[in-house]
């Protein structure tokens, strides 16, 4: 394996961490916005966001990009391979997020949202001041659990085209007939790019802590 | 209908839960400064009474009318929207029986988040008056720390102190120390004692005796759902005119004579 086969890898890392975040970005308010929905049972509209959470959740993601991939051209919307690779992360991963919000926003305790009502809070207030500080503190070790999950199942965005890590190393195995190398390099690169998700998590915590007790 | 002279005027307010009926045509009216304490059995509709108030539970038929404004319905007869119906409730405070403190902020952030976020008060202003009615309810040492360190009768002075911050016409009190250890039932009762003599006018659900006996300018006497008997204190306790008020009070007639121990 040559230092060009290692920068091929690398390239892929690239590829693997920039799809990640994309999908995690866009696809966490999506989520959040999904199941807030559901939460305020907005007619119609709820009926709507639960069978698109119940059939996103049931779909192989890679069904589902071969699907956007090849069919979508058939009516009339051109897409690469990289937009297709992005919009079945988001649309995967924000059928997710929505079920780890709404189960944070359904134990939500009434009485505190009732005392905002008191006050005389909007319902915008009382979501932004009230709800939402506490809910993101309660969801994330479920986000950051479904984050990884996101980041450890690009290597199947392959199928359209898409060089990422894993692809990255296939590809440098079959020329070199020798794949035990690239695959540990392959191995070594992903377990830091989720170790770096879980760091923060892990800061956002306590930082939290600290905070209380320092009080 | 609405007497504006009236800090609060419900009138022939009803509201079922499926086949339950729960209040069932509630009429009364609260001067400024009265202290009206409202009792009852348990299951006679006094918290869904004091929840139809400010509208956290709607009422099925019947008005509700602040210093002369409805509350609920708008002058053409709709429904308020969320945003009117919460600059009314600005004028409403509200202590919960089990505090309801967002736990998230400290004891000075649960005072000032509603004055500052809802009336856009200046914050300089909020924290001073903040740390007045800290003081007032005797926690000035614990305004940094958060609700999870309080103790239930703290919790509930804090929630006392949230509700006088937003500077409201009228005080509601659901059941404020039913769900105290009976040793911390006294600090939260001092606090409202006080405000009753500041002329505070307030609606008080409890099950305190003693506070309704020494502290009430009136009692509304409820069961399954109706007003029973209305009187002054003095004379709801010695001479009660219905038979129901009569087994009602009997049977907490021992607490009442010990200086009012909760039940």
């Amino acid at each position: 394996m040559t230092g060009g086969d290692i920068l091929a890898i690398l390239q892929g890392a690239v590829v693997t961490v920039t799809l990640s975040l994309t999908g995690i970005l866009i696809g966490l308010p999506i989520g959040l916005s999904l199941a807030v929905l559901r939460w305020a049972d907005v007619p119609v509209v709820a009926r709507i966001v639960t069978v698109y959470v119940s059939i996103l959740r049931a779909t192989p993601l890679v069904t589902l990009l071969l699907l956007l991939f090849f069919a979508l051209p058939n009516i009339g919307i051109a897409i690469g391979p990289i937009s297709a690779a992005i919009l079945a992360l988001v649309m995967n991963t924000a059928a997710f997020n929505c079920e780890v919000w709404r189960a944070s926003l359904m134990n939500f305790p009434r009485d505190q949202y009732e005392a905002a009502q008191s006050v005389g809070m909007g319902a915008g207030l009382r979501f932004r001041r009230i709800v939402l500080p506490q809910i993101v503190r309660s969801s994330l070790p479920g986000l950051v659990n479904e984050m990884s999950l996101l980041i450890k199942v690009t290597p199947v965005l392959a199928v359209v085209g898409v060089v990422d890590i894993t692809r990255a190393a296939v590809r440098i195995g079959a020329e070199t007939y020798d794949p035990l190398p690239p695959f540990l390099v392959a191995v070594a690169l992903y377990a830091p790019i989720v170790f770096v998700l879980v760091s923060l998590q892990r800061w956002i915590e306590r930082r939290q802590a600290m905070a209380e007790a320092a009080a | 209908m609405a007497d504006g002279s009236k800090v609060l005027d419900v009138a022939g307010v009803s509201k079922r839960f499926g086949d339950l009926e729960v209040l069932s045509d509630i009429s009364f009216q609260v001067a400024k400064g009265e202290t009206v304490c409202v009792l009852g059995p348990s299951g006679s509709g006094k918290s869904t009474l004091l929840r139809c108030i400010n509208w956290l539970e709607r009422p099925d038929a019947g008005q509700i009318y602040l210093t002369g404004t409805e509350i609920g319905v708008t002058g053409a007869g709709i429904v308020m929207s969320d945003r009117e119906l919460s600059r009314l409730r600005t004028r409403i405070g509200m202590v919960f029986q089990h505090f309801a403190l967002w736990p998230h902020l400290t004891v000075l952030q649960n005072l000032m988040e509603a004055p500052i976020q809802v009336q856009k008060r200046p914050s300089a202003e909020v924290r001073d008056e903040a740390l007045a009615l800290l003081a007032k309810v005797g926690l000035s040492d614990k305004r940094d720390a958060f609700p999870a360190k309080l103790s239930g009768g703290q919790k509930q002075r804090v929630g006392i102190a949230r509700a006088l911050a937003m500077r409201p016409d009228l005080l509601l009190f659901d059941e404020p120390t039913s769900a105290l250890d009976p040793e911390l039932v006294g600090e939260v009762l001092v606090v409202m004692r006080e405000l009753a003599h500041e002329g505070m006018t307030m609606v008080v659900v409890t099950h305190e005796m003693g506070f309704a006996r020494d502290a009430a300018t009136r009692i509304l006497f409820l069961d399954r759902g109706r007003v029973v008997e209305t009187a002054p204190p003095e004379r709801f306790f010695s001479a009660p005119e219905t038979e129901r008020a009569r087994q009602f009070i009997q049977r907490y007639a021992g607490h009442v004579a010990n200086g009012g121990c909760r039940t």
